[in-house]
């Protein structure tokens, strides 16, 4: 019973993780490599909200989320639109971005215990005679929520129009006359939103240094490359596969199999069907 | 009788690694014109559209549609301009309903500005240009999932996305290819009419005999090269055309069949 409960947690929290990252890379390509740092630079934005302008947390953490997105849409239209349309040039610069920002939190002093963010409630409740506390309970419900209105969004709005027509054909879209570069700013700008919202309420749940960072992007990659890049049931699926075996391997391992578990997935899934448990690029496979 | 001039084409020049796809065409399309073109494979029609409709940057020459120099703009721009395409892979949304196809387009700025910043029942108008287009709205066919769809339906809906921008200019990059004849011969008279009703047209097509009876004039490409304009019957005289691009041996069909 532990299992499933806390297995359904860490799955919710890496779809969390990865959430962002792959509506970003769904809807216009970009792989956005500075996903990890946008995490944990909203760890660092709401605490100051919190700790140094003094906010209560019903404030900050709208205020986190929007400044993490005006964040993105600057990384797109001050970086990445100079590269736009060469892939390995958006995955260079966004590293490159990444890597600034965790760098320069680093260097300012952020890490050790003084920083870590209270629950947002203190209380736990018992399902099935097993204890969850409530700062994991708003995970459970942020994560359901986010599914929901996303799936909204994309299905019930012109922009969620939008964003879908750009993601299964962009020339097409160009020619229709979607604006594909604010189409494609706005994905980035929700995507590093979303990055946000996670760290908003993962973040609490442990410590917060700048290297965490690394490893948001790591699960956030790993995440993507199971489920098959640009597909959102392999998103889910992938979470929750990744996050069952992260949680057993964890307690009947050892802690540290918290990293290896994705890093295996990874090397797993490309090796026997590289484009993904649910990919769309079958060329992949199809390659002689 | 001078109308308006549409689309002015200036020295339009492309190379691609040294290789000149399309270099120095000029020609000019007045409001209501009818253009084709004709060429053999690889004479740069495909890229001559491109460079129109801003999905290939020129290297030389310029672009003037509507009275505004458009060279270099971005796809989304010229198309909010109002100009529109389709493309000889057909390319749709195919994850989408057939009608969804439309609601895009139907959404665009420029669609938002024509219909004075109202949306109103564009499901109802994308209905309606796919009944035009013969996806029998009392059928489920304007509901099924665009991929799944047969190919003839496909370019028709393809032609359907490109009108449903309401443009004022409209290439249709070879609509014919992989049509058949029952379809090719659906479809000819809503192009037709759309014309007579005023909208300018060029039409890229190596279906001859079906382009010469709806063009008033055809301009022939070779090697990126114009080398020759003018009615049908004028280019299929001109001896250049004729070594160019049908061979000399071969019989050349005449332009409004009898």
């Amino acid at each position: 019973m532990w299992l499933i409960v806390y297995g359904i947690i860490s799955s919710v929290i890496l779809a969390l993780y990865a959430v962002g990252f792959s509506l970003t890379y769904g809807v216009s390509g970009l792989p956005n490599f500075a996903h990890g740092a946008l995490y944990i630079l909203g760890g660092y934005a709401i605490w100051n909200l919190m700790n140094v302008a003094g906010l209560s947390i019903i404030a900050a953490a709208p205020l986190t989320v929007i400044t993490c997105g005006l964040l993105g849409f600057g990384l797109y239209w001050g970086l990445l639109l100079r590269v736009r349309g060469i892939p390995l040039s958006e995955l260079v610069v966004t590293f490159a971005a990444g890597v600034a920002i965790l760098e320069l939190l680093t260097w300012s002093g952020f890490y050790g215990i003084r920083y870590s963010l209270p629950v947002f409630w203190e209380e736990s409740i018992e399902i099935f005679s097993v204890v969850i506390d409530g700062q994991r309970i708003l995970v459970l419900a942020t994560g359901v929520a986010l599914v929901i209105l996303l799936h909204l969004f994309v299905r019930h709005t012109r922009t969620g129009l939008a964003f879908r027509g750009l993601a299964q054909n962009e020339r097409t879209a160009l020619s229709v006359g979607i604006e594909a570069d604010w189409i494609g700013s706005l994905s980035v700008a929700m995507g590093s939103g979303l990055a946000a919202v996670a760290a908003v309420v993962v973040l609490p749940l442990g410590m917060m240094e700048a290297t965490i960072g690394y490893e948001v992007l790591i699960y956030a990659l790993a995440v993507a490359i199971v489920g098959g890049l640009e597909s959102t049931t392999g998103m889910v699926l992938a979470s929750f596969i990744i996050g069952f075996a992260q949680t057993a391997a964890a307690r009947y391992i050892g802690p540290k199999w918290m990293i290896i578990v994705p890093l295996a997935a990874i090397v797993l899934v490309l090796v026997v069907r590289p484009s993904g448990l649910l990919g769309k690029f079958k060329e992949l496979e199809e390659r002689v | 009788m001078s109308a308006e001039t549409l689309l002015k084409v200036e020295g339009l020049g492309k190379s691609f690694g040294g290789v000149m796809a399309v270099s120095n065409v000029d020609f000019e399309l007045k409001r209501g014109d009818f253009l084709g073109v004709i060429g053999p494979n690889g004479a740069g029609k495909t890229t001559l559209v491109n460079l129109i409709t801003g999905f290939v940057k020129p290297s030389r020459g310029k672009v003037i549609f509507n009275g505004k120099d458009i060279t270099g703009r971005k796809p989304y721009d010229i198309a909010n301009m109002g100009v529109a395409r389709t493309f000889q892979m057909v390319r749709l949304f195919h994850n989408m309903p057939a009608y969804k196809n439309l609601i895009i387009p139907l959404c665009s700025q420029r669609v938002r500005k024509l219909r004075g910043g109202k949306y109103g029942e564009r499901d109802d108008v994308a209905i309606d240009l796919l009944d035009d287009m013969g996806f029998e709205r009392t059928s489920n066919v304007p509901y099924k999932t665009a991929g799944s769809l047969p190919h003839g339906y496909l370019k028709r809906l393809d032609l359907a996305r490109a009108l449903a921008l309401r443009p004022d200019l409209l290439i249709l990059d070879e609509l014919f290819s992989g049509m058949s004849m029952a379809e090719v011969a659906g479809v000819l008279p809503i192009i037709e009419k759309l014309n007579t009703q005023g909208l300018t047209t060029i039409m890229i097509e190596h279906r001859l005999r079906e382009l010469f009876r709806v063009v008033d004039r055809v301009m022939v490409l070779n090697f990126g090269v114009k080398i020759a304009e003018g009615s049908p019957d004028q280019v299929m005289d001109s001896d250049e055309v004729k070594k160019a691009y049908l061979g000399v041996d071969v019989e050349i069909p005449r332009g409004k069949p009898a």
